[in-house]
């Protein structure tokens, strides 16, 4: 059964997956061609003074990468099942509901990570290249935030597409919106040193979040 | 599961809207609070006060005596120098020493401290600059240290270890007893400054040493600090005087210097300062020290002498922005502000301040009864929405919307 | 024989609005019951509370004595459930959705899924999304012919097909359940298409069951009589023998269960003059107009 949820899910997605895996990959080696460009013109220690002490974030353009990437996939994931409510198909094959949407919801998860992570490395490998621990150790806490915001649009993302009244989609993408801006508020490097491990744990409660809208949508709501 | 779910997402538009909805209301209502700029005249013996009120500067002594501009930066000579030369009325002599531009600016200083500056990351990894290359300006080095169980220096242009430097750097500071890592290290990572007096350096067990280099050596001075005396900040400092290198704030709140040469440790005879919550500024001239701690609503100015005795001392506090108008309106409708960034912190957190006083409660119950209605509306049972209401209770207009938003419905 | 659905006592509102009060309905095992009804009759929530999409306010359905809110996965792999428009994973090809089906059945029988298929002009890579609502049908029948379930519940299954296409459904549909005593509960809103199909009638009209009885019973039991009144004054609609009545100036046309003999009585008792009394031929489908109404 699992195997033909993952295979459904990946004919839906595996195009999509790649692609934005690959921007993203291309997003993070156009930051080290920058930073390259950078080392080479402004020599390395007066780049590196500039990370540790003026606020560069040369990492910035990484900012909404992983954002885009969870949004879309749960687009792509999440929008076909509720064109003509074909969300009912997944609700009358013969297994617990919540169980399917959790295969559904792992897999989706399951990829994300994995793309991320493919960033996340190829990005960790490369800072460790030309930058000292220090530098890696502030710009990870730095990112941190971010990759968890794309777990965070995806879940979210899915929980306003499977909710079938409008009214009530549009609130919660609202309500979502405000939240997601907490991934997102400007700091120096490290900032987030206090919040990523509280992040990390809100991330992981709202994974569950479109356990609601399709329980409101099985219980008569749409 | 979708019980959990809901109140997970209940939780989160909880959290969202005590964000945005203060955030959104004091951008609408806030009305700037303006607060007093206030120095010590070292001619007047007295403090000079400059307020802005209702688009105006009024400025006075703390005798209710006004003054215009010119009067009032006239009585400031050593703070308003250049521009009293440029008038061509900067006194001759003050309190009766010939005055000599040099010497004035010379004895300018002017320091800032801010708690966010305290309760902020820390690079790890620090430029030691050459102190005696000789040269007219600073050079940035080659590498940067980290004091771990070592004192390591590593080379930017490979990002590996310098072996033989680090070597040498950490043999000195074991031999004067330097217990690794370091605690704390303070110092001005820039090359715009008049000269390099290296790091100022708190190792694990709380001893002071003084770290620079010195002709491509290792210079280590341990500075004698009183037992049980700790510090949570140290600031250093390139004035042009040369009296000390850094301001320290200790354990227990008190404001130190230390002095260069003698690396004498000397209190500053400021009370209740609080480094968590306060700012803090300490302008320096020919005669006097202004000390300036601000809080949000108050702020307390001290006068030194040079040698740093008390001569004097001025509070004065303003209205809170709790207590305006646009404040105690808030305070009926917000029972808690959630903010991700603080003044005070360099660190993103969750930041809750809890409104003064029950005001909110008004709206709460208000809302509670509203909520009673709607679930009537929808055909629920109230019975079965107690949690509901206890979320309303506690959390006001957060809760209200949150579990409107997110709606309990159809839960057995 | 056992009854495969059980609905009992079921009574739903939309906000303010009564659908129905107390409808009870059972469908037994092997049978093929058509749900007829107009528009708003409360059909749709009939299936979506079948469907488990729908919690009603009281009462509940059973299917193979298990509530329809939480059937386990044995019930539900017993089930096929057909969904109004056909609707299908239409992202996939033919053969990405008989593998994808395939994974949850384990009595998985791909024979009727390709024997339908063999029929449909469709390339092997062609997505369903390009296909013709006759040949969604197609996909979508054989998908759950494969799934070789015991209850079948079609809804309005014949939505958007062409007449030879629902003729070559029912046909197939009927053969396959007879076969295999396969029990089948369907709704749709082409009449025609049921008197082929089912063995059993149920009729809704709004907040309430008209009807409920095996077919044959129903055609032979509910009749309309013809007749011209002599006085035009004279209102039979509130009579308790009549089930429904259409009147234009004096010609009326009376639907009742009764006989002929009784209605005739009934007038002579009355003393009400009537002429050209005569009983007329019914299809399925006047006869449900005849029940329903025309509004």
């Amino acid at each position: 059964m699992f195997k033909s949820v993952v295979y459904k899910e990946w004919i839906k997605t595996k195009w999509f997956l790649i692609i934005l895996t690959f921007i993203g990959l291309l997003a993070v080696g156009n930051i080290f061609l920058k930073v390259q460009h950078n080392i080479a013109f402004n020599d390395a220690n007066k780049y590196w003074y500039l990370i540790l002490f003026q606020n560069h974030h040369y990492f910035k353009s990484l900012k909404f990468v992983p954002l885009f990437i969870g949004l879309l996939i749960a687009l792509v994931q999440y929008v076909p099942e509720i064109m003509d409510k074909r969300i009912k198909l997944t609700f009358h094959l013969p297994i617990n509901e919540n169980k399917i949407l959790m295969m559904m919801l792992g897999y989706g998860f399951i990829t994300l990570l994995a793309s991320y992570a493919l960033m996340f490395f190829a990005f960790v490998g490369l800072s460790n290249q030309v930058l000292p621990t220090e530098i890696v150790q502030a710009t990870i806490s730095s990112i941190t935030p971010w990759f968890l915001a794309g777990f965070a649009a995806y879940f979210l993302v899915a929980l306003v597409v499977l909710e079938a009244i409008w009214k009530y989609r549009i609130a919660y993408f609202v309500a979502a919106s405000a939240f997601m801006l907490f991934y997102f508020e400007s700091s120096i490097p490290g900032g987030y040193n206090l919040i990523n491990l509280k992040l990390i744990l809100l991330t992981i409660a709202i994974s569950i979040s479109l356990s609601f809208s399709a329980y409101r949508f099985r219980k008569g709501e749409m | 599961m979708k019980k959990i779910s809901r109140y997970i997402l209940v939780f989160i538009a909880i959290l969202a809207t005590s964000v945005a909805l203060p955030k959104l209301y004091w951008l609408a209502f806030e009305k700037p609070i303006s607060r007093p700029f206030i120095m010590y005249s070292s001619l007047e013996h007295d403090f000079m006060i400059q307020r802005h009120e209702n688009k105006q500067f009024h400025r006075t002594d703390t005798k209710g005596n006004t003054y215009t501009r010119d009067e009032f930066e006239q009585k400031l000579p050593l703070f308003y120098v250049r521009q009293l030369l440029i008038s061509g009325i900067m006194p001759d002599t003050i309190n009766g020493r010939a005055m000599d531009t040099h010497e004035i600016g010379k004895a300018r200083s002017s320091y800032r401290f801010k708690s966010s500056y305290m309760i902020a990351p820390t690079p790890g990894l620090y430029p030691l600059f050459e102190s005696e290359s000789g040269r007219a300006n600073l050079e940035m080095p080659e590498d940067f240290f980290r004091i771990t169980d070592r004192m390591e220096f590593v080379r930017a242009s490979e990002n590996i270890i310098s072996e033989k430097k680090s070597q040498m750097f950490t043999t000195v500071l074991n031999n004067r007893g330097f217990d690794f890592p370091a605690a704390m290290i303070a110092g001005i990572p820039t090359t715009r400054k008049s000269c390099d007096e290296g790091y100022i350096v708190v190792d694990n067990s709380n001893q002071m040493f003084h770290i620079k280099m010195v002709e491509a050596e290792p210079y280590v001075a341990k500075v004698e600090v009183p037992d049980g005396l700790t510090f949570k900040f140290i600031a250093c400092v390139d004035f042009s005087d040369k009296k000390y290198y850094s301001y320290l704030i200790s354990s227990d709140n008190e404001v130190y210097i230390l002095t260069q040469d003698e690396y004498e440790l000397i209190k500053l005879p400021i009370e209740g300062f609080i480094p968590e919550k306060e700012e803090l500024r300490i302008y320096g001239n020919l005669f006097n020290y202004t000390v300036i701690s601000r809080g949000t609503s108050s702020l307390k100015v001290i006068a030194l002498d040079k040698e740093y005795n008390k001569v004097d001392e001025y509070t004065e506090s303003w209205t809170k922005l709790s207590d305006t108008k646009a404040g105690k309106a808030a305070s009926f409708i917000f029972p808690v502000e959630l903010n991700l960034s603080n003044l005070n912190s360099s660190f993103i957190d969750f930041y809750f301040e809890r409104t003064k006083g029950f005001n909110w409660l008004i709206l709460n119950l208000l809302l509670m009864i509203a909520h009673f209605f709607i679930i009537r509306k929808t055909g629920l049972k109230p019975t079965k929405n107690l949690i509901d209401f206890a979320v309303i209770a506690v959390t006001g207009i957060f809760g209200f919307l949150a579990v409107n938003i997110f709606q309990n419905k159809f839960f057995d | 024989m056992s009854n495969v659905i059980e609905c009992k006592n079921l009574t739903h509102y939309y906000g303010k609005k009564l659908v129905y009060e107390n409808l009870n309905l059972s469908v037994k095992e092997g049978s093929i019951l058509g749900l007829l009804g107009k528009n708003g009759a409360g059909k749709t929530t009939t299936i979506n509370i079948l469907h488990g999409f729908l919690q009603p306010r009281e009462g509940e359905c059973l299917i193979y004595g298990e509530n329809t809110q939480h059937l386990s996965p044995i019930t539900k792999s017993r089930i096929g459930f057909l969904i109004e428009g056909h609707v299908q994973y239409a992202f996939m090809d033919i053969h990405q959705i008989e593998k994808f089906y395939s994974g949850f059945y384990p009595k998985w029988n791909n024979k009727p899924y390709w024997e339908l298929m063999s029929k449909l002009k469709v390339t092997p890579k062609q997505k369903i999304s390009t296909m013709s609502c006759g040949q969604k049908s197609q996909v979508a029948l054989g998908l759950i012919l494969a799934q070789e379930p015991d209850l079948l519940i079609l809804d309005d299954f014949s939505m958007g097909l062409d007449p030879g296409y629902r003729r070559l459904f029912i046909d197939y549909l009927r053969t396959y359940a007879k076969a295999e005593n396969k029990t089948i509960f369907a709704t749709s809103h082409i009449v025609q298409d049921m008197e082929r199909l089912i063995d059993d009638v149920l009729i809704m009209d709004y907040n309430r069951v008209l009807a409920q009885s095996s077919i044959n019973e129903f055609m032979t039991t509910f009749k309309q009589f013809n007749f011209k009144l002599g006085k035009t004054d004279i209102d039979l609609s509130k009579e308790d023998f009549v089930s429904n009545l259409e009147k234009s100036e004096d010609e009326i046309e009376l639907f009742t269960y009764e006989s002929e003999s009784y209605v005739k009585n009934f007038l002579k008792n009355k003393n009400i003059p009537y002429t050209n009394f005569s009983e007329i031929k019914m299809g399925l489908e006047d006869a449900f107009i005849g029940l329903t109404g025309k509004y």
